[in-house]
């Protein structure tokens, strides 16, 4: 009669679980980037979910960072759930944090097989933006850097040396310029989002613009000195368009055309700038004030884990954000888009050493690494980089000289962020 | 005794509910919350606290935000005469019955299915500095300013309109178009008899006539340039140096990037206030000159 009894308990258990709900995960993904993203993205969650019948992923493509965002919060603050996994600005750590929107991801290592290992192996450059108070809240996803892109046969053909300084840099740049920009410019730096491309200067001048989450260094002489210099490559060398430069989308397109000689731009361009390009390219970080200096700044996205979700979705998730962060896709995203391998084991796949020899440029970008520095994050990030672009914009148009900008930048910002002292 | 009827307020129920549950409450929620402070970044602000209208003293003490007025001040101000003007001109071109207006209505028309991001984006390229069409366009007339409209501190905010001009037009010249057309042809016919004509005819005659259209374009023309914000987002981004800012991206950078929930319940307040008291004033307008 036991015997009966166990047997049947063991096949209702065995009945649940055949059709027990899948545990459903959704990971919310800006899309707007120049690369077969979706394509990639699809095939792995196909692959992660036959893998793991028991979890359900869907894929939620959605237009820029700002747009994924803007849906975790509606969803959070309206009682509805947000998307498991969401994809947003490394440097929105504070403010997601401050705001209950994402969750801590230490339990999450501690119990996955190989946890402590996978997040011991991502690069540290791009592991800054990923703690707060000493706790994990984010894993680097899709991480670029600001680079030089140069038109290397341009260069050779007027027997000019790869820039090695802000002088060499605005001399090159003045000397590729032809008819005053009308066929070509010799370099553009899109300032639209003015804060992320001006940073590299303000590091190769000496001083990035930040240096932790409460304090700026905006009027720092350093970095009025970066200003002057952008100011500079239009005034004293004429070798870039005065002022502001809404040139994000077209600078790319001006650069592949040749109708540029140099861009400043992220790495995450590199796909598409080398698809389009007749010519050889170069890409380096941005050269320094001092000759023989480098700088560059990190960005792009990280991947979060957002709050008010079950165990089983948090589990759930974490397994996927693994199997999306494995070594070998990480380079074969990489390879796809341009964005920097991120994990130490990702340099050692068939992947990339398969980009790198396909794509010599991609190893220029990883150096470019080595003299980035982090990307603006701080509290009340919104507020303070409004006033950081908004007085830049005007040191750049000419409409505030750029100390006076500086010095009205810096006491905005102290402002914003007396709350969080 | 008359026994209540029920039925209309049955047909109405409908769209009561929709209005209660998606205007009605949410801003009511505003208006309470704009007297509340509240930040969600800020730990210490997180649960709200009774402000009064300190939300909006902060607002109108804030250069940005009067800045923000500004800007949509004269953004609305220039786009929606503009547009309405441009119009009416091209619904009494296009109105005739002539073989092939079909084509030229159709191209006139044709920007306002696109969705204003699409639109935004193209109007990007056209804004190219040295090779982009709009500048190559001005050239051809003479015009030898500054190129860089987007990021010129004095164009930035005139490229905004340019776009929601090229976009608009032809959605509200397609009203004027069907005003036009279902005009009594007896009347014209009879104000033609005794002489009037041209600009004395418009004036007299048509304009009074189409009233009612030119009531509910300006209406959807003014609600709407408050509420377009798609190309300030792909154009612009409020810039430079926050000369192109309008009211609802203002909101969307203090309610989303800020997460400040009590200024952004202030900023809503005040466009509804805006947009309720030009629509009523612009309706009692058109009812009383109807009268």
């Amino acid at each position: 009669m036991r015997k009966i009894a166990l047997l049947c308990s063991a096949f209702l258990l065995s009945l649940t679980t055949a059709f027990a709900a899948p545990v459903e995960i959704t990971l919310a993904y800006p899309v707007a980037v120049d690369a077969p993203i979706t394509t990639l993205l699809k095939g792995w969650s196909n692959d992660f979910m036959a893998k793991n019948p028991d979890i359900k992923v869907t894929l939620v493509f959605s237009g820029g960072y700002p747009d994924v965002k803007t849906a975790v919060q509606t969803a959070i603050q309206g009682g509805a759930k947000a998307p498991t996994l969401a994809v947003m600005l490394a440097t929105d750590v504070y403010d997601l944090v401050n705001a209950k929107y994402v969750d801590n991801l230490d339990d999450l290592v501690a119990k996955a097989p190989g946890g402590p290992a996978f997040v011991k192996d991502f690069l540290p450059a791009y592991m800054g933006n990923s703690t707060y108070h000493g706790k994990l809240y984010s894993l680097p996803f899709q991480r670029s850097a600001v680079v030089l892109y140069y038109n290397a046969d341009l260069l050779a053909a007027n027997k000019i040396a790869v820039p090695k300084s802000w002088d060499e840099l605005g001399k090159a740049a003045q000397a590729l310029t032809v008819d005053a920009g009308k066929t070509r410019w010799g370099i553009e730096i899109p300032t639209e989002t003015a804060y992320w491309t001006f940073q590299p200067l303000a590091i190769g001048g000496g001083k990035n613009v930040y240096t932790d989450d409460v304090t700026v260094n905006f009027n720092a002489p350093e970095v009025i000195d970066a200003v002057q210099f952008y100011n500079d490559l239009s005034k004293k060398y004429a070798a870039t368009p005065a002022g502001v430069q809404v040139a994000w989308g077209t600078s790319t397109q001006n650069f592949a055309a040749g109708k540029t000689a140099m861009i400043v731009h992220t790495t995450g361009s590199l796909a598409g700038i080398l698809k389009g390009a007749q010519f050889k390219v170069g890409v380096m970080a941005v050269p320094g004030k001092k000759p023989g200096t480098l700088a560059s700044v990190t960005g792009g996205g990280n991947l979060y884990l957002t709050a008010n979700h079950s165990p089983e979705e948090r589990t759930a998730a974490f397994a996927f954000a693994q199997f999306l962060l494995d070594p070998s896709r990480v380079a074969a995203f990489s390879a796809a888009t341009g964005y920097i391998p991120h994990r130490t084991a990702a340099t050692a796949t068939p992947e990339y050493k398969a980009w790198l020899e396909k794509v010599p440029q991609a190893a220029d970008a990883v150096k470019a690494l080595a003299s980035a520095g982090p990307e603006l994050a701080t509290q009340n990030l919104g507020g303070v980089k409004t006033i950081f672009n908004k007085y830049l914009q005007a040191a750049f148009n000419g409409t505030q000289s750029p100390k006076d900008a500086m010095d009205a930048a810096q006491k905005e910002a102290t402002k914003a962020l007396a709350d969080f002292k | 005794m008359r026994k209540p009827r029920l039925l209309p307020y049955l047909l109405v129920a409908p769209t009561l509910v929709f209005v209660v549950v998606f205007t009605l409450l949410p801003l009511g929620e505003a208006l309470v919350g704009s007297l509340f402070k509240q930040r969600l970044n800020i730990p210490k602000f997180q649960d709200p606290v009774f402000y009064g209208l300190g939300n909006f003293a902060d607002l109108f003490g804030d250069g940005d935000f009067l800045q923000v007025l500004a800007n949509t001040g004269v953004y609305v101000l220039v786009l929606v005469p503009l547009s309405l003007l441009a119009a009416l001109v091209l619904a009494f071109l296009v109105e005739d019955k002539l073989k092939g207006l079909g084509v030229f209505r159709l191209a006139l028309f044709h920007p306002t299915v696109l969705p204003m991001v699409s639109a935004a984006t193209v109007w990007m390229f056209f804004f190219t500095p040295d090779y982009g069409l709009w500048n190559q366009g001005l050239h051809l007339f003479g015009y030898a300013g500054p190129q860089n409209w987007a990021g010129n501190p004095g164009l930035a905010l005139g490229a905004l309109v340019v776009v929601a001009f090229w976009k608009n037009v032809g959605f509200f010249m397609l009203f004027f178009l069907a005003g036009l057309q279902g005009l009594d042809r007896s009347v014209v016919e009879a104000a033609r008899l005794d002489g009037a004509n041209g600009l004395r005819m418009t004036w007299s005659i048509v304009l009074p006539l189409i009233r009612r259209q030119t009531v509910f374009v300006t209406s959807i023309a003014f609600i709407g340039a408050f509420q377009t914000v798609d190309h300030v987002f792909v154009l612009t981004q409020g810039g430079p140096s926050g000369l192109s800012s309008l009211l609802l991206y203002h909101l969307w950078q203090v309610r989303f990037e800020r997460l400040n929930v009590g200024q952004g319940d202030a900023v809503t307040v005040l466009l509804v206030a805006v947009l309720l008291a030009f629509t009523v004033t612009n309706f009692l307008w058109g009812e009383s000159r109807e009268k």
